[in-house]
């Protein structure tokens, strides 16, 4: 019997998705619980807030003017 | 300069004569008699008619009927004369696609120079002996250039957008679907009888599919080597048209309050996980699939490198002077499997358009993929970061946060595009893993 190349191609599809799926949802899940272990057990040392919030504001004035610039820039 | 030959021939006739003379002095002077005779003083005219015969211009008009390809194969008389300057004239365009239209100019241009090259009659750089084959021996006929790109290509990946949003990951994974539809459109096209692809030659095809260069080159050389040349011609040229085959689909598949959803910001992620995540990946690949750990071993060597923060000096080797020096190497050694005789033939026609339909399904199903992961509660994902699925790092990224942009400007969805685009080479590499396996 003449093999059907179409039928070999679907099998390629299944198997090959089907992979492909497994392997990123376990990576997915292995994802979510490395990142809560390591945020858990081993937390980055946090910059103190004030300067947080300094480089914040800066980085709105920033957006700000760059909007800014851009409206003119169209207009 | 008679009586020398004379000496030699007595010298021969007691040779023989002599019973205990061993054979290997005897082939030896007969060789060098032979050498002396063979060059003769010649007219200045025949000397003259011998050098024309010798010029390009007489070997594209005649073409020499012994002469034969670069793996000894037959070559026909068109493939021998017309062809070439047909493919001289091709390589021209392609240096135009690449320097004024700014086609991945970095790999077209070798390619495109190392095709010029390889069609040169007479000299056979593409041959054994000639450096293009050198270097296609060398490193694309065991698969290195393309194993240390993806190092390259490693240290030069941040997996942070992707660790802070994983489910992203599902619409790299998604975008694969162009390779495998591909390789059953691709399969349909044999079974009906307009071409005559094997399945190891379908599936090389289809991995264009994946949008990812480096991967391309790898399966082709692996699975179909006759087909490098057009896989890899098509597979850049694609990548760079990115921005033109991809907008008008994810429009198409969007409506227009899709378009505008807002993602909620990334979360910091801290180095500990940069540096945790491609092991992890290595280890999910070498329990899930060992046949792709060549690629996603190589890939997550270079990231590992650039994590670890210690080892700057390799990082930047990494990313810079080894990535172009081999880029160099690959794009000569891919052009010269751009030989008139390998390319121009109907298969590269019919390589071209599987490679766009395969482009076109990757990323429609990526964008598709995201509106189904919309129907489930959570944080709603923009449907326009599914077409970066496909591989195409940064390229396809940028495109999902141009066409955002077109529709509400405050709406950055680069670094949210990112995880699908990262996960996409992942994906890709992993798709590539399942059809080594399958033909192994």
């Amino acid at each position: 019997m003449e093999t059907n190349l179409v039928i070999e191609g679907f099998k390629f599809m299944g198997l090959g998705m089907g992979t492909v799926f497994l392997f990123l949802i376990i990576l997915i899940v292995m994802m979510n619980f490395m990142s809560t272990i390591v945020n858990k057990f081993f937390p980055e040392p946090q910059p103190n807030e004030t300067t947080r919030a300094n480089t914040q504001n800066k980085n709105k004035k920033v957006v700000a003017a760059v909007t800014a610039a851009i409206k003119h820039h169209r207009s | 300069m008679k009586l020398f030959v004379l000496k030699l021939l007595a010298l021969l006739f007691i040779s023989f004569g002599t019973l205990h003379a061993s054979a290997a002095p005897v082939s030896a002077e007969s060789m060098s008699a032979h050498q002396e005779e063979t060059y003769q003083t010649k007219p200045f005219s025949e000397m003259v008619g011998g050098f024309l015969k010798s010029t390009g211009v007489n070997a594209i008009l005649n073409p020499d009927p012994n002469e034969v390809g670069a793996h000894g194969e037959e070559m026909s008389d068109f493939h021998k004369s017309w062809g070439r300057v047909l493919m001289i004239l091709v390589t021209f365009l392609l240096f135009y696609l690449a320097i004024k239209k700014g086609f991945e100019p970095l790999l077209l241009l070798p390619i495109a120079f190392g095709g010029l090259l390889a069609n040169i009659p007479v000299a056979n750089i593409a041959g054994a002996h000639g450096f293009l084959g050198v270097i296609y021996n060398m490193g694309l006929s065991n698969e290195m250039f393309p194993i240390l790109i993806f190092m390259g290509v490693g240290a030069m990946t941040d997996f942070g957008p992707l660790l802070s949003n994983p489910k992203t990951a599902l619409l790299g994974g998604a975008a694969q679907f162009g390779i495998f539809g591909t390789l059953v459109g691709a399969v349909a096209l044999s079974q009906m009888g307009f071409v005559d692809f094997t399945l190891q030659q379908a599936s090389a095809i289809s991995i264009i599919g994946g949008a990812d260069g480096p991967t391309s080159i790898f399966i082709a050389t692996k699975l179909a080597p006759e087909l490098l040349g057009a896989i890899a011609v098509a597979s850049y040229s694609y990548m760079a048209m990115v921005p033109i085959i991809q907008p008008p689909i994810m429009k198409a598949l969007t409506t227009d309050a899709e378009r505008k959803i807002k993602m909620t910001t990334l979360r910091h992620v801290s180095r500990l996980e940069k540096l945790v995540f491609p092991v992890m990946v290595l280890v999910l690949a070498i329990a899930v699939l060992p046949a792709s750990t060549p690629l996603i071993g190589a890939f997550m060597f270079g990231n590992f490198l650039k994590e670890s923060g210690v080892v700057e000096r390799l990082n930047d080797t990494l990313q810079n002077a080894l990535i172009n020096t081999v880029t160099i190497f690959l794009g000569l050694g891919v052009g010269s499997k751009l030989a008139a005789n390998e390319f121009l033939v109907p298969d590269t026609m019919f390589i071209m358009a599987l490679g766009i339909v395969a482009f076109s399904v990757g990323t429609a199903s990526g964008v598709i993929m995201a509106k189904i992961m919309n129907l489930f509660p959570g944080h709603k994902v923009n449907p326009l970061i599914g077409s970066a699925g496909v591989s195409a790092v940064p390229m396809a990224a940028r495109v999902s946060n141009k066409v955002g942009m077109e529709y509400d400007r405050t709406n950055m969805l680069l670094m949210h595009a990112m995880g699908p685009n990262v996960a996409g080479v992942i994906g890709s590499a992993v798709a590539a893993g399942v059809l080594i396996s399958l033909f192994q």
